[in-house]
């Protein structure tokens, strides 16, 4: 009977015209997905590759590493990417690593393109959020109420039909259909990503398979949700009404209100704010910095007649060390301070937004491409371990830590034995490479595992709630 | 393929039927009929007299506030699914998938009946039977007019070889021709030893067929008779006593109440 069912639910939806229509939009945009984002990636690729070689070349004719100020870390760009944006195109992709401290990011790609901040990349993550909920909604909504209208729920019901399995029919076939029609474009996609010579590893292809898979079950709650209020209506048209209200709370209300919610329950400071903070203090270490070194240079005045250079050069070291130290553990702190703060914040939006099955794939998903709010600490807190090890090198190189001082170059007087010595420039190569690393897959799905059973937990639950109400339902 | 016949209970069997709405509305009132096996059972009424309600709980589509309805002795409120399997329903507007042909409808609606034997070509024999012409078969039903989707209905119901069957206003929409060949088709059911309960408006064709002629009016069943009876009767006549000169169900004179046909 589940059988008999299924098949025709199947048939019935592919041979609608809504069908054909929602097939071909779907196809379209999930292939332009995957297009445009084989293209943005292997155009991101050569700038990534152009920047790296433009900062060594950069550093050419240097002859002492001291003249190295800093150097700047790109954030690699990764095929998921180029599917599922996440923040990628709004955070800094470069960091500029220059002492100790915190790193700013910049070059942002939206900055970079302010038209795409404005209408957004086509990507796997708009596809699924607003087109495929929105086309599940067009095919579910008359999918009890529509019979009754068409008269075709009577004469099923003559027959000896139970409601649980007239139900899981029609959302099995609709599942089933709209499945085919989404995963056919998807195949397509992936082999046009394929021929664009986009590759990836392993790992990357399981990710994809679980975004696929999460986007599906988002899917199947738009669906199931639309049975449910089938079910509760009698007339299609109201049942569409509501479905659209739905659709606009959980696509567009409901996320935004929860990160407006949660900014009024926890007040997290500005970036400003921190920045004028740590200006002042820096002003005024400067300031003790200088009184010490007058202190010190007066105490020599009084203890000597001549300066002796390397005492002098110490006083300045550590001075500078001890100005450094307050700085980075002030900045530290409120650092720290901001991203506990911040982190309640952002707690407390996701638990708001997860009321939307929108926002448990869009974070589910973010996650696997590792596009979400993650990506931006994890860039900061790798150029942060890198920076030591930079510096590390760096005082290798110079004997003087990054975080500045004072170097006093003296040269001898006197004849000098033939030609000077050439400096021989600096090899780039040694500095330490930055290998930007994503989170392991099991790492990711642990912290996925909560969306994917949310999703779950509401199609259960819609199911339930479009059972309970087609138990009473009138089939006349 | 086979019908499932039990001897020792009606096919179709109402018992005190009533039938009140949550307005209040009394649509049927103590009704009580049986139908046997072999039998065409016609029901008469105005609009709103309470035929199809009856047939309605027949098909358990609504509960009776008292009574019982039964199919081969099930009673259909207390186990649908089993009562169900052995009737079979024809709509007054038989409203079937558009986007399916004739053929495809057809194997639906027999699989959903239990039925999965059949071949293409049984369905195609069946329409030929309800007078389908060929080269509606393999057409969507979206270009049907009332009358092919009706003649659908009557091939479908006949595809569940139930043995009772519902019939709901089964003539509307027909004309003339496709009426008298469904009057020739209730026939061969009724050969076939098929319980019919028929509600309908055409007094004439309920004469010719059936075996058992009621009369509703307010949701009571207020005339009973054999074919027998009415053969020197006029029933265009009988129905207008009962229905026109008396709300309350009695006829104006000589009529015969509800338990002549028992």
């Amino acid at each position: 009977m589940l059988k008999t069912l299924i098949e025709k639910e199947i048939r019935d939806i592919i041979g609608s015209t809504k069908f054909a229509i929602t097939f071909a939009v779907c196809a379209l945009l999930i292939i332009m997905a995957f297009y445009t984002g084989a293209t943005r990636h292997k155009l991101y690729v050569t700038h990534h590759q152009a920047s790296q070689a433009e900062q060594l070349r950069s550093m050419e004719g240097i002859t002492d590493w001291f003249d190295v100020e800093g150097t700047r870390l790109f954030l690699p760009p990764r095929p998921l990417a180029s599917l599922i944006s996440g923040i990628s195109n709004d955070i800094g992709r470069t960091a500029d690593v220059t002492g100790r401290g915190s790193i700013p990011t910049d070059d942002s790609r939206y900055n970079e393109d302010p038209l795409f901040a404005v209408f957004r990349f086509i990507d796997l993550d708009f596809v699924f959020t607003v087109i495929l909920s929105l086309f599940a909604i067009l095919l579910g909504y008359d999918a009890i109420s529509g019979e009754k209208e068409r008269g075709t729920l009577k004469l099923s019901f003559a027959n000896a039909v139970s409601r649980s399995t007239y139900l899981a029919g029609k959302l099995l076939g609709a599942f089933i259909a709209l499945t085919m029609a989404i995963l056919i474009p998807i195949a397509i996609g992936i082999f046009l990503f394929l021929l664009m010579g986009i590759s990836m590893t392993e790992e990357e292809w399981v990710r994809l398979l679980l975004i696929i898979l999460i986007g599906l079950m988002s899917f199947g709650v738009f669906l199931s949700l639309s049975i449910c209020v089938s079910a509760m209506t009698h007339r299609s048209a109201n049942s569409f009404l509501v479905l659209l209200v739905v659709w606009v709370l959980c696509v567009h209300i409901v996320p935004r209100a929860s990160v407006l919610l949660a900014a009024r329950s926890v007040e997290v400071p500005s970036l400003d704010e921190i920045s004028y903070k740590r200006a002042a203090l820096n002003q005024q270490l400067s300031r003790e910095f200088r009184e010490s070194l007058k202190e010190g240079q007066a105490s020599f005045l009084y203890s000597s007649s001549t300066i002796d250079g390397n005492v002098l050069m110490t006083l300045v070291d550590s001075l500078s060390q001890e100005r450094s130290r307050k700085a980075t553990e002030f900045s530290a702190r409120l650092e720290e301070e901001r991203a506990n703060r911040q982190g309640v914040q952002e707690k407390i939006a996701f638990s708001i937004a997860r009321i939307s099955p929108v926002t448990s794939f869009s974070l589910a998903s973010a996650a696997l491409a590792g596009t979400s709010l993650e990506l931006k600490d994890r860039f900061i807190e790798q150029a942060h371990d890198y920076q030591e090890k930079f510096a590390a090198f760096y005082e290798e190189k110079t004997g003087m830590s990054l975080s500045g001082g004072l170097r006093i170059q003296m040269s001898a007087d006197g004849d000098t034995v033939g030609e000077p010595e050439k400096p021989q420039s600096i090899d780039p190569t040694e500095m330490p490479q930055f290998a930007f690393t994503e989170p392991e897959l099991t790492e990711i799905v642990q912290t996925t595992v909560m969306d994917f059973g949310l999703l779950a937990v509401f199609t259960m639950l819609f199911f339930a709630g479009a059972f309970v109400s087609f138990l009473r339902y009138d089939v006349r | 393929m086979n019908i499932v016949y039990r001897t020792d209970a009606p096919a179709l069997e109402a018992v005190n039927l009533t039938k009140r709405y949550d307005d209040d509305v009394l649509a049927l009132d103590h009704v009580s009929f049986a139908i046997e096996p072999g039998q065409i059972y016609a029901l008469l009424g105005g609009n709103g007299a309470g035929k199809t309600t009856a047939i309605n709980l027949f098909l358990n589509f609504i509960e009776p506030t008292d009574g019982e309805a039964r199919i081969n002795g099930i009673v259909t409120h207390r186990e649908p699914l089993k009562a169900k399997a052995h009737v079979a329903y024809v709509s007054e507007n038989v409203m079937l998938y558009a986007n399916f042909t004739a053929m495809q409808n057809l194997d639906f609606f027999a699989r959903l009946g239990g039925q999965t034997s059949y071949t293409r070509s049984d369905y195609h024999d069946m329409l030929y039977r309800v007078g389908l012409a060929e080269e509606f078969h393999n057409k969507k039903l979206r270009e049907f007019s009332k009358g092919m989707r009706q003649k659908c209905g009557i091939a479908i119901a006949m595809l569940k070889n139930a043995p009772a069957i519902l019939l709901d206003e089964p003539t509307s929409g027909l004309d003339p021709k496709a009426g008298r060949d469904f009057i020739e088709l209730l026939k061969s059911l009724k050969d076939e030893n098929r319980a019919i309960l028929m509600s309908t408006h055409d007094i004439f064709r309920a004469k010719e067929v059936a075996d058992v002629v009621a009369i509703m009016n307010h949701g009571r069943l207020i005339m009973q008779k054999r074919a027998s009876e009415l053969a020197h009767q006029d029933l265009e006549s009988l129905y207008m006593q009962y229905i026109g000169g008396h709300n309350n169900g009695e006829p104006s004179e000589g009529g015969t109440d509800a338990e002549n046909a028992d």
